[in-house]
């Protein structure tokens, strides 16, 4: 092969362009867009902006909390639960303490899929809706008693004469106490059916919790609409940011319900004329409700005290009508993940306690000193 | 993801068609009625940005399929290396910034090793296409994606100044890389690296290395990792002296496209039918491709500029008489 | 050299067929198994909001954004997941901290409002999505038992560049990104998962 000659012919300007300026010029063009894309930062994640004044809440000491808190629990609700463990003002007037389980995992009366309410007869013997089913259970713990309801089930009352009330998905149906059905009544819209997700009796009235309306409704036994608890006159009757009503009435006819919303729990006198109601959101002090919506369950005792059961941290508070605290029933007892726990209350003051997650009720006796 | 049985596909179709029923069943269980929030009030849809159209994806299938028929005409036919160069340019300006350089026919082979292997693993038409096209092209006429339509040869043969003839031995050793290559991301595209070799326990899913390791990809986004940047500008700052590095020593595609090539029906010749031994054409390949007066069907990439040299193809042209021109460069 | 070429032209074409019938036979078998799209979307079910989401993008502001499902929010005046609600309180009691660090999360009150308690307000919660980095704080925060979970991450098809190997896909621990079939409507929320 001959080697170049010395002589070559002179470029055209568009030979110059292309052949000379153009691949320097596009290496230098790339080489810029690199450096440019250096420059191109993500937004920097900027802390938390700060509270003012006052020093943030300290971080429980790790164990201080159940080792059964979950892995995933987040920095709020280990935050939330610690702030919930500190000491009150002064000693708290009652305590109370576990005194039986009913339903426990392994036993022959335990709940495998659901439990979604509780409610005690005028013989204390507890009934409760779990596993598609309504179970009567005997003082020693088995099920004496059971019988199958309708998927639709969300709520349960016992009445006066032992019969019992299921809600749920727009109807009320009624059961004997041996557990034959014997009677019923749908109410509202079918096409969209409400949500019952309380029920309780009245002397001969049915106080159904409709929580998609946001108010309670009093109905007679054949299913005529007598009333309604809660509407102020306003457009907002109840807010229930989780969907759930819970409500119940002492022997006095006082109707007590969850305004979780609002962080209340609000009275009312059976024709719908506002009592009075206590509470607040706080997450401290544990007279105070946490959270975005609490309480979330509630009961009356025979002494006239009200008991509310709280979500996110899971416990059991007792207040006297008025609402001055009494006792609390730590988190210590219920799983972290629950997002309601039902509750009623026997003749002896006792609670009863129905955590979902774990699928166990729990009885909590008062101490020396408590209600009769 | 699919190695219980589960069918993947099947069970993701499913959570869209359940959410598609159930978006009215989650009101209706969930807060069956909102509030009454009082006032005019209403429920603000919510918005979800879709996915680019089908047609645009489709578009970039037809955008492909033209740049390798307009590539070939202009390597084949036409001869000429100012076509190709504006080809280039508008392949970095299409496939390289606004599609942001993916899909690319080169990562295509991890898909389809992965559908291959994987019945359950989502294949689209147009990845398909993109794998199919450019090695249909190569049994036909010859590595014209190389030359006119892939981006990152593009950016490497436009950024190229003074290139430098690489030792034809090392040449040689290298063009095995990109077989190495095209093997491990087979390997990790299809299965993953699992086991223990001298004492080294590996486990590594399935990955795309290819993707991974895309020298342009942070050019054409224009923002990427500190080490893909740099590695963005090495391969530029070597492309500018050594002619298309990344297409002949690494790319697993050109790989394929080589083999291909090398059968092609048709491909890449310089003036066939009058031969003279001046050597011009093999000086101006800055790839080392031509040997004996012909360009090497497996290395060739299209890139023309043998035919600016050539002076049979400069006289084709309207310049002056070949044999004028060889005078002035043939000592006698 | 004639039966040379003719054999080496013989062989050339033999390559050429077999060369059409194994990509075009890859390709036929790859068709019957495609589909028109696929893209990368976040599960929430497995999502733990590990905050990769917003480092693992390769764009620099994360295709991944909280977007709140508004038939489950709670309208809640005292949000989880837009004030922090173990920080300091103000006079009022409202606490003061906020959880998102890029103040994404945006709310108004709507409906019928009443001026002198913020208590008896419902607010609606939106995200601001030029702000929003997908760092997964207020999804983690609305979490039950703390909030409906309501608030999910999902990845925004306006931003979203479609990588062949999405780079955040490679990062989450939980494998919670996926790559589904059709676009259609995003996933379920999270808080159907403790239901």
């Amino acid at each position: 092969m001959d080697p170049n000659s010395s002589e070559k012919p002179p470029l055209s300007l568009r030979e110059r362009l292309f052949k000379t300026w153009f691949p320097p010029a596009a290496a230098i063009g790339g080489m810029a867009m690199l450096v440019a894309a250096v420059f191109r930062q993500r937004p920097a994640a900027r802390t938390v902006v700060a509270p003012p004044g006052g020093p943030a809440p300290a971080v429980p000491a790790p164990g201080a909390q159940a080792a059964t808190a979950p892995a995933m629990a987040s920095p709020l609700l280990q935050v939330a639960r610690a702030s919930s463990a500190r000491p009150t003002a002064g000693p708290l007037a009652r305590q109370y303490r576990l005194e039986r389980v009913f339903g426990e995992a392994a036993s022959a009366a335990a709940f495998h899929l659901s439990l979604n309410g509780v409610a005690l007869d005028s013989s204390d013997r507890l009934h409760t809706l779990g596993d598609g089913e309504i179970r009567v259970f005997a003082p020693d713990g088995s099920v004496a008693r059971r019988w199958k309801v309708a998927e639709t089930a969300e709520s349960l009352a016992v009445g006066p004469d032992g019969r019992v009330y299921v809600g749920g998905s727009g109807r009320v149906d009624v059961y004997s106490p041996r557990g034959d059905r014997i009677g019923g009544f749908a109410f509202g819209d079918k096409a969209s059916p409400a949500a019952v997700s309380a029920v309780k009796i009245y002397r001969d009235e049915i106080l159904v919790a409709d929580a998609s309306a946001r108010i309670i409704r009093r109905f007679d036994a054949a299913g005529r609409q007598l009333g309604v608890i809660g509407d102020r006159g306003a457009t907002k009757t109840f807010m229930l940011p989780n969907g759930k009503l819970d409500l119940d009435v002492d022997a006095a006819g006082v109707v007590r319900a969850t305004d979780t919303g609002r962080h209340q729990v609000t009275a009312w006198q059976i024709d719908g004329t506002p009592v009075g109601r206590f509470g607040k959101f706080g997450m401290s002090d544990p007279a105070d409700f946490v959270g975005c919506c609490n309480p979330v369950n509630l009961a009356s005792t025979r002494d006239g005290m009200v008991v509310t059961g709280e979500k996110m941290v899971a416990r059991v508070k007792v207040f006297t009508a008025a609402g001055v605290l009494m006792a609390v029933i730590g988190p210590e007892h219920f799983d972290p993940m629950c997002t309601q726990i039902h509750l009623a209350a026997d003749a002896k003051g006792r609670v009863y306690a129905a955590d979902p997650v774990r699928r166990r009720i729990q009885v909590f006796a008062p101490e020396a000193g408590g209600a009769r | 993801m699919s190695r219980f049985g589960i069918p993947l596909r099947r069970v993701a179709t499913l959570l869209f068609v359940v959410a598609a029923l159930a978006s009215t069943v989650v009101v209706a269980q969930y807060q069956k009625k909102p509030p009454d929030f009082g006032g005019s009030y209403s429920f603000p849809t919510p918005t979800h940005p879709e996915p680019r159209d089908t047609w645009v994806r489709a578009l970039d299938v037809a955008m492909l399929a033209g740049g390798l028929g307009v590539a070939a005409w202009l390597i084949l036919k036409r001869r000429t290396r100012n076509g190709v160069v504006l080809l280039s340019v508008a392949t970095i300006a299409y496939f390289g910034f606004y599609r942001r350089g993916c899909i690319c026919p080169i990562g295509s082979i991890q898909n389809v090793t992965a559908s291959l292997v994987d019945p359950h693993y989502l294949m689209s038409f147009g990845v398909i296409a993109f794998f199919f096209l450019p090695l249909a092209a190569a049994l036909l006429v010859g590595r014209v994606f190389c030359g006119g339509v892939c981006p990152l040869g593009a950016v490497q043969d436009l950024v190229l100044v003074k290139p430098v003839q690489v030792p034809e031995r090392l040449d040689r050793a290298l063009r095995w890389l990109p077989y190495v290559y095209l093997v491990l991301a087979v390997i990790f595209a299809g299965w993953g690296l699992h086991g223990t070799w001298f004492g080294w326990h590996v486990n590594i899913g399935r990955r795309f290395i290819i993707c991974e390791w895309d020298p342009f990809i942070s050019l054409f986004r224009i923002s990427g990792s500190f080490q893909m940047l740099t590695l963005g500008g090495s391969f530029i700052l070597l492309g500018m002296f050594v002619g298309r590095p990344y297409c002949r020593w690494l790319c697993p595609y050109g790989g394929l496209l080589a083999i291909g090539s090398r059968v092609s029906w048709r491909n890449v010749s310089i003036t066939p039918d009058r031969e003279v031994d001046c050597g011009l054409c093999a000086n101006a390949c800055p790839f080392g491709a031509i040997e004996h007066h012909r360009a090497h069907r497996g290395n060739c990439v299209g890139c023309a500029r043998c035919y600016e040299s050539c002076p049979f193809e400069v006289e084709r042209r309207g310049g002056p008489s070949a044999e004028v021109q060889l005078a002035k460069v043939m000592r006698p | 050299m004639d039966e040379r070429s003719s054999r080496r032209q013989f062989i050339d074409r033999a390559s050429r067929v077999l060369g059409f019938v194994t990509i075009g036979g890859a390709a036929g078998v790859l068709a019957k198994r495609a589909s028109a799209n696929s893209v990368y979307q976040v599960d929430p079910l497995r999502c733990t909001s590990c905050d990769l989401c917003r480092t693992s993008c390769v764009l620099s502001l994360s295709a991944v954004k909280a977007v709140n499902d508004f038939a489950r929010c709670g309208y809640c005046q005292l949000c989880p997941a837009y004030m922090d609600v173990t920080s300091q309180p103000d006079a009022t009691g409202i606490p003061t901290g906020r959880v998102c660090p890029q103040d994404a999360l945006k709310r108004r009150v709507v409906g019928t409002v009443d001026k002198d308690d913020p208590n008896n307000n419902y607010y609606e919660y939106t995200v601001d999505e030029t702000r929003c980095d997908g760092c997964g704080k207020c999804v983690k925060a609305c979490l039950p038992p703390a909030g409906n979970g309501s608030l999910r991450l999902e990845i925004r098809y306006d931003r979203c560049v479609e990588c062949n190997e999405c780079a955040i896909q490679l990062a989450c621990p939980d494998r919670a990104i996926l790559r589904v079939e059709v676009p259609g409507l995003p996933p379920r929320s999270a808080g159907q998962a403790h239901e």
